[in-house]
């Protein structure tokens, strides 16, 4: 078991890991960043990218490697494949981390494990798994050409997604529990757009859920109910695409941090600093988190700005948030 | 085959690859397009070094290889199909937040002891 020690720990690759890295890194502080799979975290399947400030459009892997080799080129070492199993407080107030045989310890550890694809919770939701039903649509629209399809959700991944699967499938129906959208009016008024088209292969269901996902091997048709009138159909379709929002990836760090009961990492939204001293946490994971680029970027860059400040004065962890902290006082 | 590395399967070297491989195979159905295949390699990588010599780790490209694809019903990727002795064992579909030990918990069912 090799045992290496760094000032900075970040665990996730993700815009916030990256982000975090890319500040440490520029404070010569010896940084490591462990990502379970490639870089990337949610970003990686999002291919137009039009709401990060002063970049009018990228997609989400090339973002991501011009984000990886500006915190490599400052020195932080990003090591893929390292799936982080566990943490640990130790006596000297430092922190180890155990990642698949190997310690790795520093004296800050910042949590930017990021989010997975919601369930729906339904019946035949994971029956048919792989077999028509589907949380990613950059992924899976290919095998529906010809096909009819179910998107349901009303959230900006959701509206990408659909217009996404429009141009492969012969029909996509979106659903959407509530009577307007939520996402990004830009996006609503493009997939409007799209739904008033003349012969157009996309419909909306306002006030309509999904109950049931039905078949035999496969997906051939998904139970919808609209929530006003309470009227129940069988809706025949291949596939049913599922965009309903994200939840964090902080099982591993139950026994470790506070979590909320849905599996958010509690902190002071502020500094961000965990129940645990020395441990911060940034992106999606955490409560109050816009679940955006951008604020993922914030959040690493907060979190690497504050840590000099607890390595300035361990006391300052329990100090409740301040108008009297300056950089200069850094 | 080369020990422990990641082996480029399609249609025509399928059968001779996977389904009449003496060691269960682990096949990668992805494609170009898709973020979370890219995403999972280091997975697999590692799983075939660890695994050497007592499983395969193929990539099949669904792009290229679609009669494999099709054949197997994929609809969604990445998906992991373990076969052995020319059977589909086990499968794992998507990338889960626990990837690489979910991974290792369908696969060790079915391996054999290790020969060394």
């Amino acid at each position: 078991m090799s045992d290496v020690t760094y000032d900075v720990i970040i665990i996730g690759a993700g815009p916030a890991g990256l982000g975090a890295a890319l500040y440490t890194s520029r404070d010569r502080l010896k940084t490591l960043v462990l990502e379970k799979f490639q870089p990337g975290g949610q970003i990686i399947n999002t291919d137009r990218i039009e709401n990060y400030p002063g970049i009018e459009q990228i997609d989400g892997p090339g973002l991501i490697e011009r984000m990886q080799k500006q915190g490599e080129s400052f020195g932080a070492e990003i090591k893929t494949g390292c799936e982080v199993t566990n943490l640990e407080k130790l006596k000297d107030g430092s922190i180890a981390v155990y990642c698949d045989g190997d310690k790795f310890s520093a004296r800050v550890v910042i949590l930017a494990p990021g989010s997975g694809y919601r369930n729906l919770g339904i019946p035949g939701e994971e029956e048919f798994r792989g077999a028509g039903v589907s949380y990613c649509g950059t992924c899976d629209a290919p095998f529906f050409k010809g096909k009819q399809v179910v998107a349901v959700g009303g959230g900006n991944t959701a509206v990408e997604e659909t217009l996404h699967l429009a141009k492969f499938a012969d029909k996509v129906t979106m659903i959407h529990r509530r009577d307007e959208f939520r996402a990004a009016k830009v996006l609503v008024e493009e997939l409007l757009k799209k739904v008033n088209e003349p012969n157009s292969n996309l419909i909306i269901k306002y006030s309509t859920v999904a109950t049931a996902i039905k078949g035999e091997g496969k997906v051939q048709s998904v139970k919808l109910k609209n929530v006003k009138t309470g009227q129940e159909e069988d809706y025949p379709c291949s596939g049913v695409f599922i965009f309903i929002g994200m939840v964090p990836n902080t099982d591993f760090l139950k026994d470790f941090v506070e979590l909320t009961d849905r599996g958010f990492i509690k902190c002071d939204c502020a500094y961000l600093r965990t129940n645990v001293p020395g441990v911060f946490v940034a992106g999606d994971c955490r409560i109050g988190a816009a679940m955006q680029l951008a604020t993922a970027v914030a959040d690493g860059v907060i979190a690497a700005m504050m840590l000099k400040q607890y390595f300035r004065d361990k006391k300052w962890w329990n100090e409740p948030v301040s108008d009297l902290l300056q950089p200069g006082g850094w | 085959m080369e020990e422990g590395k990641l082996i480029n399967v399609g249609d025509a070297d399928f059968e001779s690859q996977v389904l009449k491989s003496d060691v269960p195979v682990l096949v990668d159905f992805w494609a170009p397009w898709c973020g979370p295949c890219h995403m999972a390699a280091p997975v697999l990588e590692k799983i075939a070094q660890q695994y050497k010599g007592r499983l395969k780790v193929c990539k099949l490209n669904v792009d290229e290889a679609r009669r494999t694809a099709i054949d197997h019903g994929i609809m969604s990727i990445p998906t992991l199909n373990i076969f052995k002795g020319g059977e589909i064992v086990d499968q794992i579909i998507g990338v889960t937040p626990g990837y690489e030990s979910d991974v290792k918990k369908k696969i060790e069912p079915h391996l054999q002891e290790s020969a060394g």
